[in-house]
């Protein structure tokens, strides 16, 4: 069975740590649509998700730091902050389908690292706590160096997602593709709490139009002063264009809420 | 400046919780293991998030350690003010 759902989703912190800091209709326009998205990729019963992910410190640091990481792990536990207000969990990996993708990329041009152990902070454990409530389905976490420089080129994300689609389009399983990351944030900086609202609202336009040719010229330079070093994460995103190229994006929120510091989008792919 | 040493103390601090607790029995010894200028030794003691950030310590491992260490969210704001 081929891809049977796709999305990409923000996972601010602030959704479930402080979520009551957001204005009540941002917060529950926002949620809403995050557990209709949930409801959604149920129905499309995937046998596996495979998580085009990033991660804060959690794993790597500069004594090793990989630009693509795929998970080949039997399970991974998050998440790793206490106080993110989603209950700790064991999260069922799928070994197989891991090793496949490691050896689709090593067959297709891409040089992955992988890994037999991954801690998973709010990057994955949140939009999984929406879209996988029960953590019932198996995760394969790809994870993409967003974090710290150099990161991989958006035309390279891209590439990276049309062989993962191309991949998982052959697969046996029902897999769903969840993207996470973005949009424009500045955690931590000097600029904490500033959202770039045009530049979400043109980056979702490219998304919705599949315009291809626009999210691969995105440049770091560009992304890093629009959207801030949290901004680098639309790079998951344009994966899962890549990887679902002909599929027509649907726009489920954008809500820039202050109090969460980013500019919150939800996006489903429909084939 | 050794920035890759600076950050790795903090990354430490912030992840192990072993080294963690030895950081907060004793930081002026703890910070021995790690190669650090007189100038940063000192920014990391005194938790001086401003300089540390002007130093390039990744947002990231600062806002963490700063937490850490009960800086405030708002004090953290404050130490930043005026910066890029």
């Amino acid at each position: 069975m081929p891809i049977v759902f796709a999305c990409a989703a923000s996972h601010a912190p602030g959704i479930t740590a402080w979520t009551e800091a957001a204005p009540r209709e941002q917060a529950e326009t926002f949620l809403g649509s995050y557990r209709r998205l949930g409801e959604r990729l149920a129905a499309s019963k995937p046998d596996a998700i495979v998580a085009l992910t990033v991660e804060h410190w959690a794993n790597f640091f500069l004594t090793s730091m990989p630009t693509f990481c795929i998970g080949r792990a039997a399970h991974y536990d998050g998440p790793v902050e206490e106080w993110l207000r989603i209950p700790k969990a064991r999260v069922p990996g799928d070994v197989k389908l891991g090793v496949d993708l490691i050896d689709a990329c090593l067959d297709g041009g891409f040089d992955p690292t992988f890994s037999d152990e991954l801690l998973l902070d709010h990057a994955t454990l949140l939009p999984l706590h929406f879209l996988n409530p029960n953590m019932a389905v198996p995760v394969v976490p790809v994870i993409i160096n967003t974090l710290t420089v150099p990161m991989p080129s958006a035309k390279r994300c891209f590439a990276l997602g049309a062989l993962l689609g191309k991949f998982l389009q052959h697969s046996e399983k029902r897999i769903a593709l969840v993207a996470t990351g973005g949009l424009s944030h500045w955690p931590g900086e000097a600029k904490h709490g500033k959202i770039n609202i045009p530049f979400d609202k043109k980056f979702l336009e490219n998304i919705l139009a599949n315009d291809h040719r626009s999210l691969i010229a995105y440049t770091h330079d560009e992304i890093n002063a629009e959207a801030g070093s949290g901004g680098h994460e639309i790079r998951t995103w344009i994966t899962l264009s890549g990887a679902v190229q002909s599929w027509k994006a649907e726009l489920l929120a954008y809500e820039p809420v202050a109090p969460w510091a980013t500019g919150c989008g939800l996006v489903a792919f429909n084939p | 400046m050794s920035l890759y040493q600076l950050q790795k103390l903090l990354y430490h601090v912030n992840r192990d919780s072993e080294r963690r607790e030895r950081y907060r029995k004793d930081a002026a010894g703890f910070i021995k293991a790690y190669e650090l200028s007189d100038e940063e030794a000192k920014a990391v003691l005194n938790v001086d998030t401003r300089t540390l950030y002007t130093m390039g310590v990744h947002s990231l491992l600062l806002k963490p350690f700063t937490l850490l260490n009960k800086v405030s969210n708002e004090d953290y704001a404050k130490a930043l003010k005026g910066l890029e």
